[in-house]
């Protein structure tokens, strides 16, 4: 079993709610943004020495919910910071991006990294186009045409244009080529049926983000092998990444509070406005090819959003508890969908840092050695 | 609007088609034989567009003195000097592409511009080439099978046309001769793939006409397989236009263009 340490690097000092989408940034200290920048990226750093494989961050934008516009920023504070680990971006949302910067960049990190790059192509969480201004009925066809041009910009050595139907380049070379041939591992997002076919079709990585419910995780985790299989691949255990929230104390008790304050400004203040915009997006575009992958995708949000800790517990959608209850829940969701990676979110909501920190300790002096051999 | 002639070669009769009106282009088909895609209408409107049908195609007389594809692109080459009567832009489709290239090698100057679609003759052993069976030729020709053309000629002729390009093409795949001739290629050249294209695969032979040819691009059509004028009519003929109307300018995307 593998691990990544993933951070969302929330913002953590709202008082009440934003009343809209995207949320007014007055409030917002740059002296205070710094100071969490630095204990965030502290915290990645840390992450090697706790045994983790891959350190990853992602892009979001126009909010609180999370303050990395462009993780490859974050990548390139990590990259001599970290001696092993991967850098995971997962990722960049190339159907809002150029797929040409987007290649260029993480060529770089890659490079700079000596080949450690674990490159997301991700489509993106629904209001992200209203953001960008990018029409999100073209989101899955951008997407396509993205991770093709990007793998043609990675392992093309001559000059090419390229004339497709969202983007056109009379003339494309970069420089750096990536370190990795034929070039970086690339991850996708597979959190639904749509996406678990797609994801499968490129042999890529899949990340399954926001369980709810284990059949349905399993259910994402079929087609993808079956995508996969199609193109006359299998992947190994560690192409299946599944996301979790993650809160490991000492004791039971304390990691249950700790968790559930968290998640209160979580859902509360940091995803109230954002549910609103990706409601909007979703019922005023095609985003979603299937009306009921949207639906699914909504009804998940509110029930991950409405679960009792125990509920969610015994659900398999988060992991928490002390080091012995975390590696039975570990063990318990690894047999039910044979994953071979686990990617951890220790900062949900405003979760101090020093529980994050000692939630990591406990990880890797006593969670980790029982379930590494998974 | 494109009208039928025939003429008189050193070699034989030749019959073509011509339509629309400004600088000349002669149009090379490939194994299949002439079809008219939409590309040809959309160049005809700033060139008068020459599409011969090779000799021997569609029940047309061969001529005796071409036994190769080098023959081939010396009786398009006469074809140029006797009904063009100068220099002209050049462009090659497949088997087409092949002959083009010879055409522009042993004859710089006649070729102005050179673009090729997807050429034949330049890939590597045991890649690539035409499947025998009908439904995987033409899941391998077109990406977009919506916009693939009603068959131009029944299958007798179609196969007799095919036979005919497997007796010029001696069973080769990579032509050493023309690989080596490459660098004698003057015209400013324009290489066109579809990412899909499994016939022409765009690799090595892309690589082998960048380093060879002396002035050339390449480009990769998204959504397109081999059929390029098919797949993608209207991003094939706009950038095709571009290309022989501003030549290395095309490079500079145009405010009409990016509009």
């Amino acid at each position: 079993m593998k691990f990544c340490y993933f951070h969302l690097m929330p913002w953590t000092d709202l008082a009440e709610a934003p009343a809209q989408w995207p949320a007014r940034n007055a409030s917002f200290s740059p002296e205070r943004g710094k100071e969490l920048y630095d204990s965030y990226i502290d915290s990645m750093v840390f992450a090697e020495q706790c045994g983790f494989d891959w350190v990853g961050c992602n892009e979001h934008h126009f909010s609180p919910y999370g303050l990395m516009a462009n993780c490859n920023l974050i990548g390139a504070a990590l990259v001599h910071r970290t001696r092993d680990i991967k850098l995971a971006m997962l990722g960049n949302l190339v159907p809002l991006l150029n797929p040409v910067r987007v290649a260029e960049e993480y060529a770089m990190l890659d490079v700079m990294s000596g080949g450690r790059l674990v490159a997301g192509l991700i489509r993106g969480v629904p209001h992200e186009y209203i953001a960008y201004n990018v029409n999100a009925d073209e989101s899955r066809a951008r997407l396509r045409e993205a991770v093709s041009l990007i793998i043609k910009c990675w392992t093309e050595p001559e000059p090419f244009g390229w004339e497709g139907e969202f983007y056109q380049y009379p003339a494309i070379s970069i420089w750096p080529r990536p370190w990795q041939r034929p070039h970086p591992p690339i991850l996708m997002s597979a959190s639904n049926e749509e996406s678990a076919e797609f994801c499968g079709e490129f042999k890529a990585i899949m990340g399954l983000t926001l369980i709810a419910d284990l059949a349905i995780a399993r259910r994402s985790i079929d087609i993808y092998k079956r995508a996969t299989a199609a193109q006359g691949f299998t992947p190994p255990p560690d192409y299946i990444l599944c996301g979790y929230n993650t809160c490991i104390m000492d004791d039971d008790a304390e990691a249950r509070e700790t968790l559930a304050e968290g998640q209160r400004y979580f859902h509360r203040v940091l995803m109230s406005s954002i549910r609103d915009a990706q409601r909007l997006v979703i019922t005023r575009s095609r985003y979603f090819g299937q009306e009921q992958v949207g639906e699914t995708f909504v009804k998940r949000l509110v029930a991950l959003k409405e679960r009792t800790i125990e509920e969610q517990i015994e659900a398999g959608s988060v992991f928490c508890g002390s080091p012995d209850k975390v590696i039975a829940q570990m063990k318990r969701v690894q047999a039910e969908l044979g994953n071979g990676m686990f990617n951890l979110n220790f900062k949900i909501g405003n979760i101090p840092d020093a529980s994050v920190r000692r939630g990591m300790e406990l990880f890797r002096d006593k969670v980790l050695p029982a379930v590494q051999d998974l | 609007m494109f009208t039928t002639h025939t003429a008189t070669l050193s070699t034989g009769p030749i019959t073509y088609r011509k339509g629309g009106s400004g600088p000349a282009l002669l149009h090379i088909h490939g194994t299949g034989g002439p079809n008219h895609s939409p590309v040809l209408d959309a160049l005809a409107r700033r060139h008068t567009v020459y599409h011969p049908v090779a000799p021997g195609w569609d029940g047309t007389p061969r001529h005796g003195a071409v036994r190769s594809v080098s023959d081939l692109a010396d009786v398009y080459a006469d074809f140029i000097r006797t009904v063009i009567g100068g220099p002209c832009d050049v462009i090659g489709v497949s088997f087409g592409g092949w002959v083009a290239l010879w055409l522009a090698a042993r004859h710089p100057d006649l070729v102005q511009q050179l673009v090729l679609e997807a050429p034949a003759g330049l890939r590597d052993p045991g890649t690539g080439g035409l499947p025998t069976d009908p439904q995987e030729l033409h899941r391998q020709t077109y990406a977009r099978p919506d916009r693939a053309p009603p068959p131009a000629r029944s299958q007798d002729v179609y196969w007799a046309n095919r036979r005919l390009r497997d007796e010029l093409g001696a069973g080769i795949s990579l032509d050493q001769p023309l690989l080596d001739s490459l660098p004698k290629i003057t015209a400013r050249t324009l290489v066109l793939f579809g990412v899909k294209d499994e016939i022409s695969p765009p690799m090595p032979a892309a690589h082998r006409m960048r380093t060879g040819i002396p002035h050339v691009h390449m480009t990769y059509v998204y959504d397109a397989a081999h059929a390029l004028e098919f797949d993608q009519p209207e991003k094939v003929g706009a950038l095709i236009a571009a290309f022989l109307e501003r030549g290395e300018g095309f490079l500079v995307r145009s405010a009409a263009a990016a509009g």
